[in-house]
């Protein structure tokens, strides 16, 4: 059991770019192999004397653009003609050996930018060098234009396929100069998907899609109950169901159980429904997830880690004319990509292939290699388009599935999970019990700030080892919990906690990781204290952000001020103070919330719902986001994450969560574990500040203000507060009214 | 087991298999239509949308023994260049992101438009909310929607 630290979520990137001496093709299938490349300078370029430029993304496309934006800063510092690159995805094999290909921590942008940057101005040097070399003339009266260098005086130009071969023997800068940034031609415009093509066609190759001669089709019972296993099966019915070949247990995910092997896909499904596997239920058959949540209350008496302290809290609690304190929960949710967890496995004597749709190639192979006792050099790990990762994918439970059943039968196989099977056997998003109080002096300012956060931490049960709790900094030397940590308000006195508390249920990275719930309760805390003291909610945060300054955390910087501007920008852009529209028999109200995402990307949203009089529903009609993510690469992706983002962060405010009764998740499909549809969807709106700052990234940003500005509009629409997720309108009409006066004391 | 002769795409293809197996793994197992997906398998997410003359449909609700008959189109048979309006409305938009979704969106789009050829908003929601988008593309697929409405030439029936 290891800590996911912050630092492995968000990575670096920065991988050494040495030259690659020789090629190794795809196995996949999908990459479609080249003619035999003449110019490789890097992992991350082929050019070939047929002129084809070929550029290789380093992370998993997995919705985020990532396969558009990756290959966009290398065409454009190489001065290749973008519409003719073709895009290659990255493999984990000899080629890309040290360079990091996982895709975590919205750390793409920020992790590959200086990197891949270099790589490509080193190449567009040496073509140019190459060129120069053949015409006798200087370098300097040369220029890359479009995949081919001309020769400014004379009008002379060579292509890069032209320069392929020659480029190949000249020496490498370096040094090479990079581009400056107004002269980009595709960094920081709007550029759309290259893959949208092969997707609305049909032709995009996810996991499930890899066929393979001779595969086989594999589903498995897993063992339903949390930590329980399997006694026995009688494969007997399952091997009557035509097409069925072969029943074997399976110990290698997280929850073992008994595959069905078959010729195709239906016959494993009608195989696994006739088996009758008995289990033993182990230790928790009793969990409930309701009980758990009310133990996570109990346990806020606990001390818990130190993460923030400055000043002296408590007293100034004790000591504040007015005090406030309020409790929120955060529930289990699962990642419920569309595509199910799935993996193809090929392993062979002494060799393994796999073909999967992973945020995690690196864990892949090792993890794929350790089980067979074999190099992770002999392991190929072929990443596919992602139907969705959210985090779900940074696990390898299911590719280590599909490598022990393919080892035992000795042929390759495909092994899929079902809905129900994902549902039900995810790394949750893991739950948490947020406790705030606030000391507000009698000028109405919150002086004592107490935040308690109280849950499963990021490991898989969500417990640190004895050893890391020796160390009363463990969480905090890596930032977290995130939200909690890197909390960007101003109090004289602050403390900010966790206890960290195990569940038996596994949980893992979820979109946005750890500010979901942090960020839940400090945004909708400073909109009671908003409310109590009668100040606007973005006047308020305004305040607690004075004077912009920046705030030093040590492993982060909050620059205050860039939080302000897009506070500012975002009750420009949303009318803030204007009157809503008003419709007969709804209430309509507007909430705002901010925040960080690690240091480097700031967001502020409005959100705008109705609700009907009698609190019988609730409606999200416009969600307005003003952003700055420092340099934006791709604006358009920016929205699009955005768009996404909030889409997620609603379905966790007014959908569906996980329960477990008896030791088991309850919810099947998409039918009782309700996300967010057309019919619900808001417009959003989407504001950029362009900064001139490094990238941020941008993947999970949008997600964390989502929950606190729609409860804050709820607020200011039925004076009603609602503090743990889902809202529903059970709960807007069993909620008291917290204060009658709240309503007019601001305007939205 | 078996065999049966189905229409799809225009061919006449015939595969042997069992009765109650659902034409979503015919296409995807027997016949190498991947494109369209499988989401949930019982109905509820939309991924798996085809077309039984002409209209939408979810291949995972529907068994070989009843698809005799019957035409069916797939995402790889609206237009395999990618060249139905929907398809280029959705390029145009940048709509896609995991890309997963979408096949079946598109092809609910196409039947929606078959039968309006200028749906209304909430006719389009009425529509499309019954397919999951877990990243959230709504908004450009209801954009999208409209764009292909305003230049579709009537698809033909399949």
């Amino acid at each position: 059991m290891t800590v996911t630290r912050r630092a492995f979520l968000r990575g670096t990137g920065r991988a050494a770019l040495g030259l690659t001496v020789g090629f190794r093709f795809d196995l996949s299938g999908f990459a479609a192999a080249a003619a035999a490349p003449e110019f490789a300078p890097n992992a991350f370029i082929r050019i070939g004397s047929d002129n084809v430029v070929r550029l290789w993304a380093i992370r998993s496309e997995m919705g985020q653009g990532v396969r558009t934006l990756l290959p966009m800063v290398l065409a454009d510092e190489l001065e290749a003609d973008w519409e003719k690159v073709v895009i290659e995805q990255a493999q984990m094999g000899a080629r890309f050996k040290g360079i990091r290909l996982r895709t975590s921590g919205s750390g793409s942008a920020a992790g590959t930018w200086a990197p891949l940057r270099k790589a490509a101005a080193t190449a567009r040097e040496m073509l140019i060098s190459a060129a120069a070399d053949q015409w006798q003339v200087d370098t300097s009266t040369c220029r890359a234009q479009s995949s081919t260098v001309v020769h400014v005086p004379s009008g002379r130009k060579l292509t890069y396929g032209q320069l392929a071969t020659a480029a190949s023997k000249v020496s490498v800068p370096a040094k090479p100069r990079l581009k400056d940034v107004k002269d980009f031609r595709l960094v920081g415009k709007p550029v759309k998907r290259r893959d949208a093509l092969a997707i609305v066609s049909g032709s995009a190759v996810y996991g499930l899609d890899v066929k393979l001669p001779g595969t086989l089709h594999a589903v498995i019972a897993r063992c339903p109950y949390l930590g329980g296993r399997l006694v026995s099966c009688d494969p007997t019915p399952a091997l009557k169901i035509s097409g069925v070949k072969n029943i074997i247990p399976v110990r290698s995910g997280f929850s073992g159980g008994v595959a069905v092997v078959a010729t195709n896909t239906w016959a494993a499904l009608k195989g696994r429904d006739a088996l009758q596997p008995v289990w033993d239920k182990g230790p928790n058959a009793g969990f409930d997830s309701e009980k758990f949540m009310s133990d996570l209350e109990q346990s806020l008496s606990q001390p818990g880690f130190a993460i923030r302290r400055s000043g002296n809290a408590q007293t100034a609690l004790a000591e504040s004319p007015v005090k406030l304190e309020a409790i929120y929960e955060y529930p289990y949710q699962a990642h419920a990509p569309l595509e199910t967890m799935n993996c193809t496995a090929d392993v062979r004597a002494g060799s393994c292939d796999i073909w999967v749709p992973t945020q995690a190639p690196e864990a892949s192979q090792q993890e794929a290699a350790k089980l067979l006792g074999i190099s992770p050099d002999a392991v190929q790990v072929n990443v596919t388009m992602l139907g969705g990762g959210f985090g779900r994918r940074l696990q390898v439970d299911y590719v280590l599935e599909a490598v022990e059943i393919s080892k035992a039968i000795g042929k390759p196989v495909q092994v899929l999970w079902t809905r129900d099977d994902d549902m039900k056997h995810g790394f949750f998003q893991s739950p948490k019990i947020e406790q705030v109080q606030a000391g507000i002096d009698a000028s109405g300012k919150p002086v004592a700030w107490l935040h308690k956060s109280c849950g499963p931490d990021l490991s898989v049960l969500g417990l640190p080892t004895e050893q890391e709790r020796k160390n009363p900094n463990f969480y905090s030397d890596d930032g977290m919990p995130w939200g909690l940590f890197d909390n960007p308000y101003n109090f004289p006195h602050h403390a900010g906690d966790f206890v960290p508390v195990q569940s038996p249920v596994p949980t893992g990275p979820w979109r946005a990781v750890m500010y979901p719930s942090t960020v839940f309760a400090r945004e909708s805390f400073l909109d009671e204290i908003a409310h109590a003291s009668k100040v606007d909610p973005i006047e308020l945060r305004l305040r607690l952000l004075a004077p912009g300054d920046v705030l030093d955390l040590k492993s982060q910087k909050i620059n205050r001020a860039r939080l302000m501007a897009v506070l500012r920008l975002v009750s420009e852009k949303s009318r803030w103070t204007s009157p809503l529209q008003q419709e007969t028999g709804r209430l309509w109200g507007r909430g705002v919330a901010c925040n960080v995402y690690s240091e480097d990307c700031y967001i502020a949203q409005v959100a705008e719902v109705s609700v009907r009089k009698a609190l019988s529903d609730i409606k999200v009609h416009r969600i307005v986001s003003a952003v700055d993510c420092g340099f934006a690469l791709n604006p358009l992706g920016i929205e699009g994450q955005t768009e996404s983002a909030i889409a997620w962060g609603i379905s966790a405010t007014l959908g569906g969560k996980i329960h477990f009764k008896n030791g088991q998740a309850q919810e099947r499909s998409f039918a009782d574990f309700k996300v967010l549809r057309m019919d619900q969807s808001p417009l959003v709106e989407t504001h950029i500040l362009q900064g001139s700052e490094m990238p941020g990234g941008f993947g999970e940003t949008a997600v964390p203000p989502v929950a606190p500005a729609i409860a804050n509009a709820i607020f200011a629409a039925t004076g009603k507060r609602i503090r743990r997720l889902p809202i529903t309108a059970e709960k807007m009409q069993n909620a008291s009214a917290v204060s009658s006066t709240a309503k007019e004391s601001f305007s939205g | 087991m078996p065999q049966y002769s189905l229409h799809i795409n225009g061919k006449l293809q015939k595969v042997i298999a069992e009765p109650d197996t659902p034409l979503l793994w015919i296409l995807r197992d027997e016949l190498e239509l991947c494109g369209t997906k499988y989401g949930c398998g019982v109905g509820v997410c939309g991924a798996c949308t085809v077309h039984e003359n002409g209209a939408a449909v979810r291949a995972c609700q529907i068994a070989i023994s009843s698809a005799a008959d019957k035409r069916f189109t797939t995402i790889e048979g609206l237009s395999s260049a990618g060249e139905h309006p929907c398809q280029t409305a959705w390029v145009e938009q940048d709509v896609a992101q995991c890309g997963f979704c979408q096949p079946g969106m598109i092809m609910e789009a196409a039947a929606l438009l078959n039968r309006r050829p200028n749906p209304s908003d909430t006719e389009i929601d009425e529509v499309m909310s019954q397919h999951v988008c877990r990243c959230g593309t709504y908004q450009r697929i209801r954009k999208a929607i409209h764009h292909a409405a305003n230049r579709a030439p009537e698809e033909k029936s399949t």
